[in-house]
């Protein structure tokens, strides 16, 4: 690697920092909320294809969701930047309640957990989750 | 070696200005195409990619130079050996790419180029950091035993490259038939990205789309689905260093805990499978998607 290679490095990093700055001072990257229950099946939906869901529970501030299908699968939904990610939630899964709010965790370090307030339905889901393939690790 | 430049110095500035015009398109009509955190992971891809590529550069020039030593013929430094290489080099594109998608080992390298949920001018700099350890270049060997010189190769490399750089956006819809029939364009390569069933594993030209047209791996865009990008699994992370290396993380894992007779697959096979069945290949989500309602209106 000569100087030349590394005077270009230099430029590409302020180059890098200047852009991503610039996407920042435009403020790029909508604010996404889940807009209802219509958009948060549809948001599940294209998570993993042909997840139908029956059952829901909405985030208050709109950043996430707990959904189920009729095979009794659950997922997370959740933001991620400006768009969503979802997980089913397995035997790794873990909630904790704390009244009206529940963080999950899928056990996949890397995902994160996420704090839902779900309201009154926080305590369903909690014990929802106690029923998970394998059995979640859900503490109150 | 004939010292000539690496075509990509020079585009380098205009990327930048590019992708700074495009936010500013985007600032005005869709301000989500954009995320700053996206954009500054996709660009230190991008930085890590060109470093991996001074640090291995000498390797893969001296086993170039080895091979074409083997070469059948040798071309000639004239115009008409330029446009043949230009082609060549496109069409052993166009294999490696298709084996990226559907090899693991190789998936585990070019999954990089795909990870980002967004599609704009930044993704395209998003390249991989173990593109040499895959082996990859293998694919552009028989051009060498054909009497391509190895600098000619690279040299049309980088023009691919540069060109690749411009499809990567939204910001363009369609350009006229004959284009589109001949040339990839933005329409055909956001195919390439999405992740909506009727659009996996298809269209992996890098200049020509004819390739995709002759070898049966073209879909067009149609206009009344949105697309969606990234991975089948989303990564749901920003972080750099699991974005470069979580596949080849999850070959290792898969290697440790596979049956020895399946072990192999999981480097071969393509991404998705798995010897119980707990996991799904595009083919099978495609299929899924085949039998189900939703592909009435296709």
């Amino acid at each position: 690697m000569t100087w030349i290679d590394l005077a270009k490095i230099a430029g590409s990093l302020v180059a890098i920092l200047a852009l991503a700055g610039f996407a920042k001072l435009l403020r790029l990257g909508e604010d996404e909320r889940i807009r209802g229950e219509a958009h948060a099946i549809e948001l599940a939906g294209q998570a993993v294809f042909g997840f139908a869901a029956t059952e829901l529970a909405l985030d208050r501030a709109g950043i996430g969701a707990l959904l189920r299908d009729a095979e009794g699968r659950q997922m997370l939904l959740r933001r991620h930047g400006a768009m969503w990610v979802g997980r089913l939630l397995d035997h790794h899964a873990e909630a904790r309640l704390d009244r009206d709010f529940l963080t999950i965790g899928t056990g996949e370090k890397t995902f994160g957990s996420v704090t839902l307030h779900l309201g009154e339905a926080a305590q369903v889901w909690a014990a929802g989750l106690r029923r998970l393939p394998g059995g979640s690790t859900a503490r109150a | 070696m004939p010292d000539l430049p690496n075509p990509v110095d020079f585009a380098v500035p205009a990327f930048v200005l590019m992708v700074a015009l495009e936010m500013l398109w985007a600032r005005r009509r869709a301000p989500e195409k954009y995320e700053p955190r996206d954009t500054l992971t996709s660009l230190a891809f991008g930085l890590g990619s060109t470093v991996a590529g001074l640090l291995v550069g000498g390797l893969i020039v001296a086993v170039s130079l080895w091979t074409y030593q083997f070469r059948v013929v040798t071309m000639p430094w004239t115009w008409w050996a330029w446009i043949i290489a230009f082609v060549l080099d496109d069409l052993a594109y166009y294999w490696f790419h298709r084996t990226a998608h559907r090899v693991r080992w190789f998936w585990a390298s070019h999954v990089n180029h795909h990870s980002s949920q967004h599609y704009n001018l930044s993704t395209a700099l998003r390249q991989t950091w173990t593109g040499f350890f895959a082996l990859g270049f293998v694919f552009r060997l028989p051009l060498l035993l054909l009497g391509f010189h190895p600098a000619m190769l690279a040299f049309v490399a980088g023009t691919n490259l540069i060109y690749q750089f411009w499809i990567h956006t939204e910001a363009i819809k369609r350009f006229p038939r004959w284009f589109e029939a001949v040339m990839n364009t933005p329409s055909h390569h956001r195919v390439h990205h999405a992740t909506n069933p009727r659009y996996l594993d298809a269209n992996y030209a890098g200049v020509f789309i004819i390739w995709d047209r002759m070898f049966g791996s073209f879909v067009p865009e149609v206009d009344h689905e949105k697309i969606r990008y990234g991975i089948v699994r989303q990564l749901g992370t920003f972080s750099l260093l699991y974005s470069v290396f979580h596949e080849w993380i999850g070959i290792g894992k898969d290697l440790w805990s596979a049956p020895w007779r399946h072990k192999l697959s999981y480097l071969l096979r393509e991404p998705g499978w798995s010897h119980d069945g707990s996991r799904e290949t595009s083919d099978m989500i495609r299929a899924r998607w085949q039998a189900s309602p939703e592909s009435d209106d296709a």
